[in-house]
């Protein structure tokens, strides 16, 4: 000390830490009391501050803050735990906000599923619908078939019974009564239309033959049987029967209805079933 | 001035203080002790003086960045002392490249920490410019807390030597830090 008071040079050795530990220690009583010498040390100190700001930077671990904090016992949290807490904050409602957006799209897919799963039964509905109609299309479609034929079987059996009907009003025309040979119930009668060459067998009360059977129609030509073809009866045991006569035959003596194997056969084998007396004929 | 809501009790203040400060009074003592855990035990008494006397720094007689550097350094040199194990780090500590290498800026306080590094850039480009017999003493004194006496044993120079070169380079340094720090 120069005199009462710190020299500038002074006060660089002590705020270097430079000076000898007793005269330091009055130094630093004198600059309590005596402002001068205390701007000297406090500018010598900003000096020497600048060689503790020359050091490497080392980071104190993090468990140190809470060391100090709780040894100060402080509670109430510092900017840096804020910023923490902020940013955990944050991070929480990034996260939050992604599994919201996830969620979002999630509750969007799944929405968009469900638009497209009612879509799909709303078509299947239709589909069903569509089907149903076709079904029921194809029902009328099978029921007017059926009608159709039923109808063109109708017009059939009815131009066949015109037909018949004019044969049987031709004059050009025999009729024939035809007798079963047993007693059954059964009539008929055989027509010739001798304009048309066509020749009818009708009966009533006719037994259906069962499978493998039929019922065969002939002519006596000359002492000689000639087939005028099967035929069957209807579940009523109604027949009538149509068919060609043959050319070659003009006459016959009569005419017989045999029970013959199914398809029919060449020569007359089975019992007879009905028989026409044909003399009276033209 | 963040000090003023310190001595008011502020807790947030004080914690803020610490953010800003506490690498800066943890590196002055891990350069001074050498060990971390001293280092970090003279941190945690400096911060925790700091909050139970807050009026113990006087805004009259400087800046708070340079009494607190004060406080660190004397907190560390005093355990130094106790520990009686001078760490002499007179053996070039640092040498010139360490003193001019950049400083990661990775602070919460964006333009303190810019502040901070400047004048830090600015004290090692001084000291960088300094011979380096004076660098030398003035390191010594101030990390290696050592008397200009015990220097001057230490260097086998002559007290006188070791006084001309503490003041030629605090000298120096305050014109290079003029109006700085």
């Amino acid at each position: 000390m120069t005199g009462a008071h710190v020299s500038e040079e002074q006060a660089d050795e002590f705020a270097i830490g430079a000076m000898e530990p007793e005269i330091a220690a009055l130094v630093a009583l004198h600059v309590n009391d005596c402002l001068p010498c205390r701007l000297i040390v406090a500018e010598s100190r900003r000096v020497t501050a600048g060689l503790a700001l020359s050091v490497r930077r080392a980071r104190p671990p993090r468990a140190l803050r809470g060391r100090v904090f709780r040894e100060t016992g402080i509670s109430r949290p510092g900017p840096f735990t804020w910023a923490a807490r902020i940013a955990t904050a944050g991070a929480g409602l990034a996260a939050v906000a992604v599994a919201v957006a996830a969620f979002t799209g999630m509750v969007s897919i799944r929405g968009q599923v469900r638009d497209l799963r009612q879509e799909n039964v709303g078509l299947q509905t239709q589909i069903n619908d569509a089907l149903a109609q076709d079904v029921a299309i194809k029902a009328v479609t099978r029921r007017l078939s059926e009608a159709e034929r039923l109808s063109s079987e109708i017009r059939a059996d009815a131009k066949d019974d015109r037909a018949l009907l004019l044969a049987i009003l031709s004059p050009e025309s025999e009729i024939a009564e035809v007798f079963a040979v047993d007693e059954s119930s059964a009539i008929g009668r055989f027509v010739w239309d001798r304009e048309q060459q066509r020749i009818w067998f009708v009966a009533s009360g006719l037994p259906a033959r069962p499978a493998g059977q039929t019922y065969q129609l002939w002519v006596n030509a000359g002492g000689r049987y000639v087939s005028l073809g099967t035929f069957n009866t209807d579940s009523a045991g109604f027949v009538r029967y149509q068919t060609w006569a043959p050319p070659t035959i003009e006459s016959s003596e009569n005419a017989v209805v045999t029970i013959e194997t199914a398809g029919g056969v060449q020569e007359r084998s089975g019992p007879s079933v009905f028989v026409a007396d044909l003399s009276g004929f033209r | 001035m963040i000090m003023h809501a310190v001595v008011e009790g502020d807790q947030v203040a004080f914690a803020a203080l610490y953010d800003r400060y506490v690498e800066l009074v943890y590196s002055t003592c891990l350069r001074i002790l050498a060990e971390p855990a001293p280092a970090e035990d003279a941190t945690q008494e400096i911060f925790v003086r700091l909050w139970r006397k807050p009026e113990s720094f006087v805004p009259e007689r400087g800046r708070f960045l340079s009494w607190l550097m004060s406080v660190a350094r004397n907190r560390a040199v005093d355990e130094l002392r106790a520990r009686g194990r001078r760490r002499r780090r007179e053996a070039v500590p640092e040498d010139d490249q360490d003193l001019l290498a950049t400083i990661a800026a990775d602070g919460d306080d964006p333009e303190q920490r810019a502040q901070v590094h400047e004048e830090q850039l600015l004290v090692r480009k001084a000291l960088t410019g300094l011979p380096v017999e004076q660098r030398r003493a003035l390191e010594l004194a101030y990390f290696g807390g050592l008397t200009q006496q015990e220097i001057a044993v230490r260097l086998d120079e002559p007290l006188g030597t070791v006084k001309t070169r503490v003041r030629l380079g605090m000298q120096k340094l305050r014109r290079a830090l003029q109006d700085r720090v």
